[in-house]
């Protein structure tokens, strides 16, 4: 009885790490949810086609709508990557804000196809001063 | 315990329903968009208060009953009955934070849902209670069916911390803690009134949580004692066949 009860305790014990395991070793992974754009270009070489994610803030002044394509430059650590994106950005996409990228390098330039836009821990109002403007 | 809530209970219930009013007209009415996010960070006042209230009080709650119940000292039914009306709160509200959540995300980042540490340690979470939920309706004498519950519970609350701190180990897409991080306590970086409809709004889900759990643990109790008389009422009738008054 005490020798059942011990196995069964054990077998939890074991399930339990295994399954602790596991989630850590997932979650190793998603450590590279995404790589910043100075540490894809160095490792460029070994990425070589590969899918992955990419993040940087999208340089003011570099957006060109251009049919079904936006191009603009990506930076990170002052490492510029340029970017094809192929579909709509989506609403809140705009210069100057932090993005993540799914996609792949292709020659010069990284190709996207998802453009994620990421968004820090502060929130600010949009009018600081809503009397002045509604009264315009 | 009666079959009627009690004057308190009732009391608990208004607050409730006056502070959640309140913080409705607020993240309305009152508060600024966000200059990035527009009006969609209105749901931040729902996203935040339900997940503090499933994680942190439901789970937290269900963790110290469990231990309470394994503690010999202070084992009764009444703890394990707690643990378990408690995680079924902290699942139903878990539930609502992620479906917030991937609302939010869709309109902020763009997609419904994405395989970042923040937001699979959470799902990770959710299925670890739904299988509390489950241990606990194993069949088993009620001894064994509380003590494996309360084993399991403590086990799933693990991944808690784990859960709070993925926006710190990890990189992921989901925002870092506002408050609840030892640097940016004191100093958040959010527009004032976000950050009171924020404050009321928790104490508004954190009244809801104890009105619910008053609830759901008087149900609970009711059905347990129903089991004992039919348990009783069955043992008397077979006395009675077999001729033992």
């Amino acid at each position: 009885m005490i020798d059942t009860r011990r196995r069964l305790w054990l077998a939890g014990i074991v399930v339990i790490g295994a399954l602790g395991f596991l989630v850590f070793q997932g979650l190793g992974n998603a450590t590279l949810y995404f790589r910043t754009a100075d540490e894809a270009v160095a490792q460029r070489a070994q990425l070589g086609e590969r899918r992955f994610r990419i993040e940087g803030d999208v340089v003011a002044g570099s957006v060109v709508q251009n049919g079904n394509d936006v191009r603009f430059i990506l930076t990170s650590k002052s490492v510029d990557v340029p970017v094809v994106h192929k579909g709509d950005p989506p609403e809140l996409f705009r210069p100057g804000i932090p993005v993540v990228l799914e996609g792949r390098f292709q020659g010069d330039h990284f190709a996207s196809d998802r453009i994620l836009v990421k968004h820090s821990e502060t929130y600010v109002a949009e009018n600081p001063d809503r009397v002045a403007t509604t009264s315009r | 315990m009666t079959t009627k809530s009690s004057p308190a209970v009732r009391v608990l219930g208004w607050l409730s329903a006056v502070t959640l009013a309140l913080t409705a007209v607020m993240a309305l009415v009152v508060t600024p968009g966000d200059v990035n996010m527009g009006d969609s960070v209105r749901l931040l006042y729902l996203h935040v208060p339900t997940a503090w209230l499933a994680m942190y009080v439901s789970f937290g709650v269900t963790t110290l009953a469990s231990v309470l119940y394994l503690w010999k000292r202070t084992r009764s039914r009444f703890w394990d009955l707690t643990a378990g009306a408690s995680a079924e709160i902290g699942v139903l509200f878990l539930g609502l934070t992620l479906l917030i959540g991937s609302i939010w995300g869709r309109i902020t980042w763009g997609v419904w849902w994405t395989w970042d540490a923040r937001l699979t340690t959470t799902a990770v979470l959710f299925v670890l209670y739904l299988g509390y939920l489950a241990v606990r309706k194993v069949p088993a004498s009620p001894e064994v069916q509380s003590r494996r519950a309360a084993i399991v519970a403590i086990a799933a609350f693990l991944d808690v911390p784990i859960v709070h701190q993925s926006v710190e180990w990890w990189r992921t897409l989901h925002q870092d803690a506002t408050f609840l991080d030892d640097r940016r306590l004191l100093d958040p970086q959010i527009h004032g009134s976000m950050a009171w409809t924020l404050f009321l709004g928790v104490i508004a889900f954190t009244l809801l949580y104890c009105w619910l759990l008053a609830h759901r643990f008087r149900l609970a109790w009711l059905e347990d004692r129903l089991a004992d008389r039919a348990m009783q009422v069955a043992i008397d009738e077979r006395r009675a066949e077999a001729g033992i008054s």
